[in-house]
């Protein structure tokens, strides 16, 4: 540690001033836009945008998608990875990899594949067809449950990870110490498996509910304007109304949702941990 | 305590989840015929040759690749000395330099790209290009600054006291023993920072302007206007260079150390 403060600022500041102008200012701006309406400061910008229907419907679907992604991608997450956690080192190492991978290919892309899967002349309409389930295709896109499939598509491998490394932090003894001292699965998993990776958890669904809410490509390409959430309403209120207001009240409103979501799960994290 | 035939059930599914979606689209961009279909009518590679000849993917490519190198690399010039700052000088309101610095993964992309482009590139008349830099770089700056950070923290501080006592000054000392051991970070540090710019899209959205479209903006206005599988290959042309660029950077740095 060294002492010389004058020294360390001089490293720190430039990123710290850059960010200031570049981001923090701009984006208080924009949000104070919302409470600091015709010259005072009120409420007013609020009132009006939760008395519109459209709104809160939109606002209702967003929390909604974010909950049941999360609340999917925690179980379908738990499920793979105890089913990795039991691999051998090789194998878990090249599994990893292919879970990760996707992440770092363009969302664009990603999302795009679902266009191919879940159209009017997709694979799925095609089977559908063949098997004689339906005679004219299915509309699968522009519905909640495209957009639901891309979004845990998307996210998944994030909860994943996190609860990879949570199980791997876990004592490996534990399970086979509950099995024989008589608990049923589900009580080793609420009881132990739960309690001690709940870290993980909390981790990994903070990831997924945060990037579920505030994604941008998958409700723009799998819900276009008939599945809006939030984020596709505010570009959509910018670029057709300028309506700077609502914009920033959205702003707001998908800060608030991040910010609390990591709170709750926390909470409840710790809550769960005390009984 | 899974039995070997669910386990193999439960990672079959999760990986037809996650990858089968890969396969589909590289599938749809060989097709031979004229929308997009799966599966494909027919093989040609008629809708890889034309990703090439559009003219607009070209441009696009090419500001995507500007943006992905530069900001990065702005990033890390920034990111650097300020996560040395943070790692081994006390200074005041550390904890308040490092949230400023890393705040803009917290905030929702669009959120930032609008607030820049109302506050900052209309009033001072930013030009397009270097509003999309600026953007690009303060959204790598968080990425940037952790990965760095963790190389830090995991190298002893007390070599580089050794090398002052012995006579280097802090800058040599710095370049000729604290880089070195850091080097794998900073690398993998670019290629997220790389990876992240260059599929960056809702930053980008409200910046982008006529004329001025990064490469995932400008697919995304393509997909809308035409049916045609040229998108689809271009997206396997996309997934195929990162999963190069994350192959090498695994085989060379250990990158999954990093992030």
């Amino acid at each position: 540690m060294f002492q010389n403060r004058a020294e360390g600022l001089a490293l720190a500041l430039p990123a710290a001033i850059f960010a200031a102008i570049v981001f923090v200012l701009p984006v208080i701006i924009l949000l104070s836009g919302g409470l600091h309406v015709g010259g005072h400061w009120s409420g007013e910008a609020y009132i009006r945008f939760f008395g519109g229907s459209l709104n809160r419907l939109v606002l209702w679907r967003t929390l909604e998608l974010g909950v049941l992604v999360t609340l999917v991608a925690a179980v379908v997450g738990y499920a793979s990875a105890f089913a990795i956690v039991g691999l051998s080192a090789s194998a878990k190492g090249r599994m990893i990899g292919l879970v990760v991978l996707p992440l770092m290919i363009s969302p664009v892309a990603r999302t795009y594949a679902w266009f191919v899967i879940l159209g009017r002349t997709g694979m799925v309409n095609k089977a559908l067809i063949l098997v004689g389930l339906t005679d004219r295709p299915v509309r699968f896109l522009f519905t909640e449950t495209a957009v639901f499939i891309g979004l845990l598509q998307l996210f998944l491998p994030l909860m994943v990870i996190s609860l990879v490394s949570a199980l791997e932090n876990m004592p490996r003894d534990v399970v086979p110490a509950a099995r024989v001292l008589g608990a049923n699965w589900l009580q080793i998993f609420f009881k132990v498996v739960l309690p001690l990776t709940r870290e993980g958890l909390v981790i990994g669904g903070t990831l997924v509910f945060t990037g579920a809410v505030t994604a941008y490509i998958t409700p723009a390409i799998l819900g276009g304007s008939k599945v809006l959430t939030l984020v596709t309403l505010l570009y959509q209120r910018v670029t057709i109304a300028n309506d700077l207001v609502s914009a920033s009240v959205i702003a707001l409103l998908l800060i608030v949702m991040s910010f609390g979501a990591n709170l709750l799960l926390k909470r409840l994290a710790t809550a769960r941990n005390r009984t | 305590m899974t039995s070997s035939l669910t386990r193999s059930v439960v990672l079959a599914l999760l990986l037809l989840f996650l990858v089968g979606p890969f396969i589909v689209i590289i599938a749809a961009s060989f097709s031979g015929g004229d929308t997009l279909a799966f599966p494909p009518q027919g093989f040609s590679l008629q809708w890889v040759v034309k990703v090439f000849m559009v003219q607009s993917f070209r441009s696009s490519f090419a500001l995507s690749m500007f943006l992905a190198v530069f900001a990065t690399f702005a990033a890390l010039v920034l990111g650097i000395p300020a996560s040395y700052a943070l790692a081994r000088y006390r200074i005041p309101f550390g904890e308040t330099v490092r949230t400023v610095v890393s705040s803009p993964i917290i905030v929702p992309g669009i959120i930032v790209g609008l607030a820049l482009l109302r506050y900052l590139v209309v009033p001072f008349r930013i030009d397009v290009i270097l509003a999309l830099f600026l953007a690009h770089t303060a959204l790598v700056l968080p990425y940037a600054v952790r990965v760095v950070s963790a190389s830090l923290d995991n190298l002893r501080s007390d070599i580089e006291e050794a090398a002052v006592l012995l006579g280097s000054s802090r800058l040599g000392a710095f370049f000729r023993v604290v880089m070195p051991n850091i080097r794998g970070g900073i690398l993998a540090a670019f290629i997220l920072g790389f990876v992240t710019s260059f599929n960056q899209v809702p930053v980008s959205l409200f910046l982008s302007g006529p004329g001025v479209q990064t490469l995932p903006i400008d697919m995304l206005g393509y997909m809308e206007r035409t049916y045609d599988p040229s998108v689809a290959a271009l997206s396997s042309l996309l997934a195929f260079m990162s999963i190069g660029i994350v192959f090498l950077a695994e085989r060379f740095i250990g990158f999954s150390r990093y992030v």
